[in-house]
């Protein structure tokens, strides 16, 4: 950062306040929600995107374990890239990310592998995987993890949640004005306190004219939110960019022929922008 | 130097042994079982270490006789050698060189607590009999050798050789005060020399030629010309703080207030040096003799007394499933064993500096380590290898972990890499039914846990040769497909066909997002 000489003499109290906040970007910086940048997706979220502290619940559909992790990794990943109108990306993107997984949570899908994430967008340096053996040591690390304020953002896998739990979790998610991602199962969902719940299932990955995949895509729907509307998506994720976008715009019409075939469920009217 | 020699003669333990009548441990040896130690009513009845048991039994008719136990003499030798480290925190058990029935403790610089040397002596000699019931000699000197001597074979019990005269002391002693091997001592009393002093004017290289390096080492070692390194028992601290309590105390928090007292005390200290602890031990000695030690390691060097009361409460919580308090602890102390380097810094004005994260994140980590286990906080590792198994493993994480690499870096990295799955299976599965053109097409079906997949795009190979310089392997052909639900999956086909394998194995190796 450059040290530009700061006179103080002759300006009001005002202006002073104004550069110094131009000075510290840590000060000013805190954000309440994280846009998806897809203004059909934000326009049904409150404050036209993911609150920042609050629970936030992903429930894979079946056989999609992997697809709504890599919804997770994308969030982190996306949350993690500075904002457009930051200026240099000081302190931001450098943060930890505290990933809890109980050692009993992902033993059919095998282990997250570092690589994978990268190829998600995902720096695995900056993650942190803390492993536990029973579900009391979960809940515990992770709303440790919350209330010391150290990671940017905190996501879990948990087998089973109750509503006094997520409220429990919420609240310290909104003390601490963090996001929580919670991977739960798709069975005995009960009612919980999260401010969204994510269904994610899978979609054929967007490919390029030699037919290799570029973007993975997933059909995201979100099923309950706190103050916002239930949608249904098919979203894809640039991983150079972190950007999402919706998979829309199918160059091949035989291509989103197939597509509307895999997801003809009736109840998911399939918006496009 | 102070050199304690507890009588071997253990306390009995079992209930059927009359302490007040002859008992002997025996150990075999080449001529019938031997004498090997034995307690003050058998040394009455005029036997001696080394005496056949045959004998012995027949001079003391009645004679109590159990077989020695090295591994339990061992431990509580080493037990008792801890919970001398109420006294400094460098003591060190005697090994079998120095007869393995005694420990050395360095009381330089400590016997001024106690009130002197004297005091000091009288204090462990009441204790030891108090809480162990051993009758021991105990004696102070300049060097380990001469208070090893002095505690053995001084006429004097507890004996305080005054500094500089380890000469004019040992000159009566036998010569087998000077640690030597029992034939050494042999010859050395054939030919007349029965008393260390008759050694000590006489010229040296007579006995360097006849003699093993052995006999000057000790004789030096005693004398002080040349310097004895003890092992002590615990990793020397280096810095230590210790409290003694009027009233034992029970509880947790207690104990947990005063670990912060003594952390108080250890923080100036710390400041003074500019190092912050890295790895702090808490000993905690029971009244009845029994010392807990709790090893606290931290991710960055500290020296905020909360962070440490935390960890304290946190590890006790853990631990007092296992352990109890007994009668309660009568001292507690606190040693920093390794101390890093912790420039001071001033704190910004911001709270979201960075360093700030760091320094919240490693207490965070602390405190989880504290809790699940200290390999439970992990973080990926790259490493140099194809194999995707291999490529990568989970460490531990470390303070030089949490200083990441700028994005800048990471970021170029990703662009251009093969696709790599989200999730990688612990062990391939291997995929059953397979359809795949023959020899080296992609796949277009296969079932795995079950399910049938049709496979609707494949994309590959990539070939991924098996490293040769370690165990041999086939090579494989990864394929990333996806089936007409959007499932993508990474499968390989093992062996080249034809060349390395007859009939080609498919395996599902992981899953992608």
């Amino acid at each position: 950062m450059t040290q530009p000489a700061i006179t103080f003499a002759g300006r009001d109290r005002a202006a002073v306040v104004q550069e110094l906040r131009r000075l510290m970007p840590g000060m000013t910086e805190l954000r309440t929600a994280f846009a998806f940048g897809l203004p059909a997706l934000d326009s049904c979220l409150p404050e036209g995107g993911l609150p920042c502290g609050a629970l936030h619940e992903i429930v894979p559909g079946s056989h999609a374990t992997s697809a709504a992790l890599g919804f997770i990794a994308a969030l982190l990943a996306h949350i993690e890239s500075p904002p457009p109108g930051h200026p240099s990306g000081v302190g931001v993107g450098r943060e930890k990310l505290f990933f809890v997984l109980p050692a009993y949570g992902l033993r059919d899908h095998g282990r997250l592998y570092g690589h994978g994430l990268r190829a998600l967008g995902l720096d695995p340096a900056r993650l942190i995987l803390v492993e536990t053996a029973r579900r009391n040591d979960t809940l515990w690390a992770i709303e440790e993890a919350l209330r010391s304020g150290a990671p940017a953002a905190v996501a879990g896998i948990i087998d089973k949640l109750d509503l006094k739990l997520s409220q429990r979790l919420h609240l310290a998610a909104v003390d601490c004005g963090l996001p929580l991602f919670l991977l739960r199962p798709a069975h005995d969902l009960e009612s919980s306190a999260a401010a969204t719940r994510w269904r994610i299932d899978t979609a054929e990955a967007a490919r390029d004219r030699f037919g290799l995949v570029i973007r993975p895509r997933w059909h995201v729907s979100l099923e309950r939110c706190r103050n916002g509307r239930p949608g249904d998506w098919i979203v894809e994720y640039d991983h150079v960019a972190h950007r999402f976008s919706l998979a829309a715009a199918l160059a091949d019409p035989a291509h989103a022929c197939r597509a509307n075939q895999t997801n003809k469920a009736a109840d998911r009217k399939v918006h496009c922008a | 130097m102070l050199a304690a020699q507890t009588k071997q003669t253990k306390q009995p333990t079992e209930k059927c042994i009359a302490p007040e009548r002859p008992f002997v441990l025996a150990v075999a040896s080449a001529g019938g079982p031997r004498i090997a130690a034995l307690n003050e009513a058998a040394e009455a009845a005029g036997l001696a270490a080394g005496e056949p048991l045959a004998d012995a039994r027949a001079k003391a008719g009645f004679l109590q006789v159990r077989a020695v136990d090295p591994t339990a003499d061992d431990a509580a030798l080493r037990r008792l050698t801890l919970w001398a480290t109420r006294y400094t925190p460098t003591a060190s058990p005697c090994d079998e060189a120095n007869g393995a029935d005694g420990f050395f403790l360095d009381v330089e610089g400590a016997s001024h607590l106690f009130g002197g040397e004297e005091k000091l002596v009288a204090d462990l000699a009441a204790r030891l009999y108090r809480h162990f019931g051993l009758p021991a000699r105990l004696a102070v000197a300049d060097t380990a050798g001469a208070a090893w001597a002095a505690s053995r074979f001084h006429a004097q019990n507890p004996c305080i050789l005054p500094p500089g005269r380890q000469a004019e002391a040992l000159a009566p002693l036998p010569v087998e005060a000077l640690r030597l091997a029992p034939d050494t001592c042999a010859t050395l009393r054939r030919l007349g020399f029965k008393t260390v002093g008759a050694l000590l004017d006489k010229p040296r290289a007579p006995f360097a030629a006849r003699f093993s390096a052995e006999l000057l080492r000790r004789l030096d070692q005693a004398l002080g010309r040349i310097d004895e390194p003890l092992v002590p028992i615990v990793p020397p601290p280096v810095y230590h703080s210790l409290r003694y309590l009027v009233e034992p105390v029970v509880t947790q928090d207690a104990v947990v207030a005063l670990a912060s007292r003594l952390m108080q005390t250890l923080t100036h200290v710390l400041t003074r040096d500019d190092v912050g602890a890295r790895v702090l031990k808490l000993s905690l000695f029971r009244v009845d003799g029994e010392v807990k030690t709790l090893d606290i390691a931290l991710t960055l060097p500290t020296r905020s007394m909360p962070h440490v009361a935390r960890l304290m409460a946190l590890k006790l919580e853990s631990a007092a499933a296992t352990d109890d308090a007994g009668f309660g602890f009568e001292a507690v102390g606190l040693a920093v064993t390794r101390a890093e380097p912790m420039p001071a810094r001033q704190t910004e004005l911001t709270s979201a500096g960075l360093e700030d994260r760091t320094e919240r994140c490693a207490a965070l980590i602390d405190k989880l380590q504290q809790r699940l286990g200290p390999s439970s906080v992990r973080h990926f590792e790259a490493v140099a290898s194809h194999i995707p198994e291999r490529a990568e493993m989970l460490a531990v994480v470390n303070g030089a972990a949490l200083q990441s690499p700028p994005p800048e870096v990471a970021r170029e990295a990703q662009v251009d890499s093969p696709a790599r799955p989200l999730l990688l299976l612990p062990h391939a599965e291997p995929a059953e039914d397979v359809m795949a053109l023959v020899p080296e097409g992609p796949p277009r079906r296969f079932r795995w846990r079950g399910v049938t997949y049709e496979i609707e795009h494949a994309e590959g190979p990539e070939r991924i040769a098996a490293e040769w310089w370690r165990s041999p392997a086939l090579t494989r052909d990864y394929y990333v497909v996806e089936d007409s639900g959007g499932h993508r999956f990474w499968l390989f086909r093992e062996g080249l066909f034809g060349r390395e394998t007859k009939k080609a194995d498919w395996f599902v190796h992981g899953l992608f997002a």
